[in-house]
């Protein structure tokens, strides 16, 4: 080794030395330091959130202090070997403390379950009323995605309905092709087939025990007695006036009825949709047009309510400008006696 | 005798005045969600909220309760749909804590930080303005909580497809006695 370099290598020594004391200093620091941390509820095992706390070291009089987050989870860090007295406080809550001692590098983990100040024992609500039903919520839901698939598949229905509809202008009369009536029969079967199956879901849908049934969904129910039964008759007829037709006869007796008795189930069903797609003003006002036009002696009244909470109000003013006398409406459920 | 009556009276009155505590008892209330949807905009209303409040060293607690089936919209289908949605038979109660200075209660406007349990999770909302006004030992709270679905993880209802906005406000309108 040369003059140089032995001057060299015990500086160089030193430096390194220097930065390894200065780098460990602060490592054995972190070493030694613990956390805190645990989850704040209440004593119904509910999360609270932006609960403070405060952890106070008993030696020194130092305290952290920390919020738990929408989680209702909290964390103190850094905190040195020691005793310390942690104390837990929420609005609407109880406050709370305890002790805990610390070594070195010990991390603890303190949840805390608060009591309210007030509870919903002091409202005066049973605790029938306050506690959840697993059970029924379950039924809602079962009941509530049958509704939803009977609504598409009722949506969807509309489609191949008005096609048959349509169709049926063209299947009748003096035409001797069967191309027309062929077709009409299809789209009838199709539009038969999606009803059943719409209506399948909403009959069979649970019932929720104890629920007074209001509002639009008593019209949109009604109906149904209305286009349920038209659903049934009007394919027997349709059937009927096909094998007429096929055999080169007119349609004749009680056949001749499959037109109108297909129309009033498609205006039926269409009203059904608008019953529980509008306003209650919007659907007395709809179905009060309907029903006019089949209901002759009846005048086409503008005083039908509209807007608001008026599913009651359109009742009456339906009910007022009703005439009981006439008409083949007499006696339904849509005109209660 | 009428410094004997005095003696008896602070003797009673004491430690009354010491504790600085005050009850408070919601004597009835109107609570209405506003639901908008392209065809529709809905409403339900509950009456049967319950509520208490105590004031003491200069803070004040609330709380207020309402069974979630207790909404009425008129139509029975929509409101055991939103029961389904809000999945209220499984939390059936909505409950609302508020903590306060009890000076701010004498405001004409006081500004609550709220925290609201409703569908099973818990959502804060600070500085909701409500309008109070004092009638001898009642007071009339009126406003606006600006809750959203999301806000409680609710699934958005839909009608023929289309969901209903985000935005639930519900307007409040309480009367408290203060005994």
């Amino acid at each position: 080794m040369n003059r140089k370099s032995a001057r060299f290598v015990p500086g160089v020594t030193i430096l390194v030395l220097l930065l390894s004391l200065a780098f460990a200093v602060p490592l054995r620091a972190q070493d030694s330091s613990s956390v805190l941390s645990g989850t704040i509820t209440s004593s119904s095992g509910a999360i609270v959130s932006n609960a403070k706390i405060s952890v106070k070291n008993l030696a020194t009089g130092e305290s952290t202090e920390a919020q738990t987050n929408s989680a209702g989870f909290y964390s103190v860090p850094n905190l040195g070997p020691g005793d310390y007295e942690v104390s837990v406080s929420a609005a609407g809550f109880d406050a709370k403390t305890a002790k805990v001692t610390f070594a070195a590098e010990s991390n603890r983990t303190l949840n805390f379950a608060l009591t309210a100040t007030l509870s919903l024992q002091d409202l005066g609500f049973p605790a029938s009323q306050t506690q959840g039903n697993p059970a029924e919520q379950a039924r809602l839901n079962k009941r509530s995605h049958m509704l939803q698939i009977h609504q598409r598949l009722g949506l969807i229905t509309a489609i191949p309905l008005a096609a048959t509809v349509i169709s049926g202008a063209f299947a009748g009369g003096k035409s001797t092709s069967s191309t027309n009536r062929d077709l009409h029969a299809a789209l009838g079967t199709a539009t038969a087939g999606l009803y059943f199956a719409s209506a399948y879901y909403a009959i069979f849908a649970p019932k929720i025990p104890g629920t007074k049934v209001e509002g639009n969904i008593r019209l949109h129910k009604a109906l149904a007695w209305i286009h349920g039964p038209g659903m049934i008759l009007t394919p027997i007829l349709g059937e009927m006036a096909f094998s007429q037709r096929s055999k080169g006869e007119k349609v004749h007796g009680i056949a001749r009825m499959h037109g109108q008795v297909a129309i009033i189930t498609a205006a039926a069903y269409g009203l059904a949709i608008l019953s529980v797609s509008l306003k209650s003003g919007h659907v007395s006002k709809t179905a009060h047009a309907v029903l006019a036009t089949f209901d002759r002696k009846r005048p086409l009244s503008a005083n039908a309510s509209s807007g608001g909470s008026a599913q009651t109000g359109g009742a009456k003013n339906a009910a007022a400008h009703r005439t009981p006398e006439s008409g083949f409406l007499k006696g339904s459920t849509f005109y209660p006696d | 005798m009428n410094k004997k009556l005095l003696i008896v009276f602070l003797l009673l009155a004491l430690p009354g005045l010491a504790s600085g505590q005050s009850q408070w008892v919601l004597e009835k209330s109107t609570l209405t969600y506003h639901v908008s949807h392209p065809l529709h905009e809905s409403e339900g209303t509950s009456h049967a909220a319950r509520g208490k409040g105590t004031c003491q060293a200069g803070q004040c607690d609330f709380l207020i309760a309402v069974p979630v089936k207790s909404f009425n919209s008129g139509d029975s289908n929509r409101d055991l749909h939103m029961l389904q949605v809000t999945r209220g038979a499984q939390f059936p109660m909505v409950t609302v804590r508020v903590h306060l200075p009890e000076a701010a209660l004498t405001s004409a406007t006081i500004h609550c930080d709220l925290e609201i349990d409703f569908a099973g999770q818990t959502a804060s909302y600070k500085q909701v303005p409500f309008q109070a006004v004092t009638h001898g030992n009642e007071t009339e709270i009126t406003g606006t909580i600006p809750t959203t679905v999301s806000d409680f993880k609710i699934d958005p209802p839909k009608l023929l497809m289309v969901p209903i906005k985000n935005e639930i406000p519900v307007h409040v309108d309480m009367t408290w006695r203060r005994s």
